[in-house]
């Protein structure tokens, strides 16, 4: 006894011709529709045998492509993975969605522009050995980098020893949060910076580099930049250049910052005005604050109150007054209380 | 008849079939390259143990994620001979379980669930 997919078709069809054969149908018209009736059964079993058949081949095919694709998925995935590191994640993640557009276009858009390099780099390297310099440049990237990804930063590029990057493309949270953002990532990147100078002098490396950084709050020009066959995402514009500019006016482990920078950030930062600057490409004079100390978390910090609404502005830093300061700004408030009693 | 056991590969299904209980299962996938020399003998004994059969109880268990058209033939062919012996007066559970995302098999179930008028039909998510 052999298996049969269609045993009980073909029993059907053989107890049929048996019955014919036998003449178990009397009537002669019955026996002309009952073998029609036969044949027309066989045909739709024939047929439908040969559909099984085919749909078996079809799924096999189909199960094929499957494996097929599934093998090319995951080289792409792996593809793109090696790939997301040349770009930065807000770009790669707007060109895998599919959100963009890979032609020569720009926008005019206002970024917050970050712009930093180390001091000396040349000198500082010059008798660095190869693999000293790659170490050195290597981790302090990787180190900066994790924290400019944390803020949200786009990191537009690295050009040597200085890093490009921006805030409010593609994604923005209003020009007043980017700002923030950028001045918050700026500062932890120096406090950073004075860690990995501990621990690079501990190395053995005796001139440990030093960052100055340039932030700048402007319109400028965001976009494919380049050719038809190979672009930049990038940024440029006069205020791009005054970015980099106050960059290499700022202090070694200082962060210098234009008006327009300032006047977002005014509220948590402690600056100090330096002199003006001529940029070319830019006609107004440009104001530069370096940042002294941030006062972002009010509430935590005790020694700062700081008050600030039309027509009455309050800041007081405990720490940097003195006992006879101290006399005399209670002397101020104290006269300013009886004036706004009276 | 002693238990047939046959471990699932990645075009067959996990067959068990203990003849002694009545119970049986068959889960996984099924698409074999020859239906026939992986059902054929199979099939050949339950039918043979089934039409011994005398006002028994049987259970048999469907767990499948995919299966092929001649695959799905002898699905109904196991139903045909599952509700022959159901009509014949030995009772008949079926279970016809799957994912609970998986519509295909869900769908599939209330198909085939619908041949069956003697024999129990259950459908049941894996998830419980």
């Amino acid at each position: 006894m052999s298996f049969d997919l269609f045993k009980k078709e073909n029993s059907i069809i053989e107890n049929g011709y048996t019955l014919l054969e036998a003449g178990g149908i009397v009537d002669e018209e019955s026996a002309k529709e009952f073998k029609k009736l036969l044949s027309a059964y066989k045909k739709l079993f024939k047929s439908t045998r040969r559909l099984v058949k085919m749909s078996d081949r079809n799924e096999e095919k189909l199960n094929a492509l499957a494996g097929t694709l599934d093998e090319k998925n995951k080289m792409l995935e792996g593809l793109s993975s090696k790939l997301a590191k040349y770009l930065s994640p807000q770009i790669y993640q707007s060109i895998f969605s599919g959100a963009h557009d890979t032609s020569l276009t720009t926008q005019r858009k206002k970024l917050t522009v970050y712009f930093s390099d180390i001091k000396d780099f040349t000198q500082t390297t010059e008798d660095m050995q190869p693999e000293d310099l790659t170490y050195l440049l290597n981790s302090y990237f990787t180190e900066m980098s994790g924290i400019a990804l944390k803020y949200g930063a786009t990191i537009d590029k690295f050009i040597g020893d200085a890093m490009l990057m921006f805030f409010g493309d593609p994604e923005t949270k209003g020009v007043k949060e980017d700002a923030r953002a950028c001045l918050h990532m700026a500062i932890e990147m120096q406090q950073r910076m004075s860690d990995l100078k501990k621990i690079w002098h501990r190395k053995g490396f005796e001139h440990p580099f030093e960052m100055r950084i340039g932030i700048n709050t402007g319109y400028c020009n965001v976009g494919n930049f380049g050719s038809e066959d190979r672009m930049d995402y990038t940024i440029i514009g006069g205020e791009v250049n005054l970015a980099a500019r106050l960059e290499a006016s700022a202090d070694p482990g200082g962060i210098l910052m234009s008006y327009e920078t300032y006047s977002q950030v005014k509220d948590i930062v402690e600056t100090e005005a330096r002199k003006p600057i001529h940029v070319k490409g830019i006609r107004r004079e440009v104001k530069p604050y370096a940042v002294t100390n941030i006062y972002d978390d009010m509430e935590n910090n005790q020694h700062v109150i700081r008050h600030d609404r039309v027509g009455f502005n309050l800041f007081l830093n405990l720490d940097k007054l003195t006992a006879e300061d101290r006399k005399k700004a209670q002397k101020t408030l104290t006269d300013a209380m009886e004036r706004l009693k009276s | 008849m002693e238990t047939i056991i046959i471990k699932a590969t990645e075009r067959s299904p996990e067959v068990n079939f203990d003849f002694d209980a009545n119970t049986f299962a068959i889960k996984g996938e099924s698409y074999p390259e020859d239906v026939t020399e992986f059902y054929g003998d199979l099939l050949l004994k339950l039918e043979l143990h089934l039409s011994n059969l005398n006002g028994e109880t049987v259970n048999f268990t469907f767990e499948l994620i995919y299966f092929n058209s001649s695959s799905a033939k002898v699905l109904m062919s196991l139903f045909d001979m599952l509700e022959e012996i159901a009509e014949e007066g030995n009772t008949v559970n079926v279970v016809w379980l799957y994912e609970s995302d998986d519509d295909n098999m869900e769908e599939l179930g209330e198909e085939f669930g619908e041949d069956l008028e003697a024999a129990n039909f259950k459908m049941k998510t894996t998830e419980g």
